[in-house]
């Protein structure tokens, strides 16, 4: 619940048509918010040896890795149909894509269990010992 | 010329070689270096290196090679094809790096200039040579840079090797102009057949020369300009045309080790300026607890709205 009072509801009836495309985590900042020929330009050209993937993009060279959501969790990309007029609106988002993994991609770096995507994903199973009752 | 080495994988950088002549490894040799393809903004930039015994430096004058940018295509084919077939004397190596190489190397964090890129390239195949056994007396180099400067770098890096490295040194040596000749067919035949790993379809392979002045460059540059990737891998991001057209055409993309100014890159990532956080009177409800290390090395913070 936002801090005005109103309410943003996710709209489940829209999972079941949410797609499941592949999610890359980029280095940088892109000032673009829309869709992106990913299929076209960038999957086909990443390269995989063993673990680690590597690509470029916008002639800079990134290393990468996939990375599972926390156990029991699901990934989503949700996306808003209409933004109110108001901040006194309730707002609904609809989910567009669901997600179990995704690749992240450092700039140059290999990646490693130390990068901050790696270790987030590790705060559920935290949370869920530190909050567990603790035993007699 | 095989090329499939490269064509397995045109994203980075590839050696292809002749095998070695029996008579270079028991002779004193002589050897050229040249490149190709050093200004165009599209394809790869290939280095080549061709060698011979000193003893044979007349029998390469009667192959008649010259220059390669004095030859037309079919003529630099034919001498190449004359070349290939001197093997029992003659031998080369070519350094294939790919536009992606050139791009990834010269937009790192650690800049990594074209003219050391070169460099490196150039030394690596006369070590190549060496490694292979031939018996190296005589280098001669082509540049475009400052000449003097790049000899003794080579003559100290190849100590005993009589480094002479000239400006137009494929017009005044054959051993050059041989060499010469094996890197621009190489790049040549790779741009004219070159595989898009993006998934492009039926793509215009009307690019002209790739030079940056080529009208047919530059409209095929505009043509396969996508606003979020940019290019496909066959163009050289870090070239200023290239760069240019990304700037005015596709959307910006922001990486932390640009050179932007402090201040505006901080409003820019809190989209909000240090003036305006000043003067806002802060929420009633606003949270007086230090976020812990853990979350914030973690980038993990609460949100309780979108």
């Amino acid at each position: 619940m936002a801090a005005n009072g109103c309410v943003t509801a996710v709209q489940l009836g829209s999972l079941s048509q949410a797609d499941k495309s592949q999610l890359h985590l980029l280095p940088c900042e892109v000032e673009h918010d829309g869709p992106a020929d990913v299929a076209m330009f960038f999957s086909p050209t990443v390269k995989e040896h063993k673990c680690e993937k590597t690509v470029s993009f916008r002639g800079r060279g990134l290393k990468g890795q996939e990375v599972n959501c926390p156990q029991g969790y699901t990934g989503l990309v949700l996306k808003e149909a209409q933004r109110p007029s108001s901040d006194q609106e309730d707002r609904i988002v609809m989910v567009s894509s669901v997600f179990h993994n995704f690749t992240y991609w450092n700039l140059e770096t290999p990646p490693t269990s130390d990068d901050c995507v790696v270790m987030a994903m590790a705060w559920p199973k935290l949370a869920e010992m530190i909050h567990a009752p603790v035993d007699g | 010329m095989d090329l499939s080495d490269f064509e397995a994988d045109n994203s980075v950088s590839c050696r292809l070689a002749s095998p070695v002549p029996e008579a270079c490894k028991s002779e004193d040799c002589c050897l050229g270096i040249d490149e190709a393809g050093r200004g165009p903004v599209l394809g790869p930039m290939v280095y080549g290196i061709c060698f011979c015994p000193v003893s044979r430096k007349e029998d390469l004058k009667d192959l008649k090679v010259a220059d390669s940018k004095t030859l037309s295509e079919a003529e630099r084919e034919n001498l190449f094809l004359k070349l290939d077939k001197a093997k029992s004397f003659v031998g080369w190596a070519l350094q294939i790096l790919s536009p992606n190489t050139i791009s990834t190397s010269m937009l790192q964090r650690a800049k990594y200039n074209l003219n050391a890129l070169s460099h490196d390239a150039a030394i690596g195949l006369v070590q190549y040579a060496l490694d292979c056994g031939v018996q190296l007396k005589e280098v001669f180099v082509d540049t475009v840079g400052p000449a003097e400067k790049y000899e003794e770098k080579l003559s100290q890096r190849f100590p005993g090797i009589k480094v002479t490295v000239r400006p137009k040194a494929d017009s005044l040596f054959p051993i050059v102009s041989a060499a010469s000749i094996c890197a621009k067919v190489a790049r040549d035949h790779i741009v004219k057949g070159w595989k898009f790993a993006e998934d492009l379809g039926e793509v215009d392979i009307e690019y002209g020369s790739g030079y940056p002045n080529d009208p047919k460059t530059k409209s095929w540059l505009l043509k396969y300009l996508d606003p979020v990737f940019g290019y496909p891998q066959f163009v050289r991001f870090s070239w200023s045309t290239a760069q240019t057209l990304l700037d005015s055409k596709a959307v910006t993309v922001h990486w932390d080790d640009d050179e932007e100014d402090g201040e505006k890159a901080a409003a820019r990532q809190n989209n909000t300026s240090m003036l305006t956080y000043f003067s806002r009177s802060k929420p009633a409800s606003a949270p007086t607890r230090e976020t812990h290390r853990f979350f914030t090395e973690r980038r993990l913070q609460s949100i309780d709205t979108l």
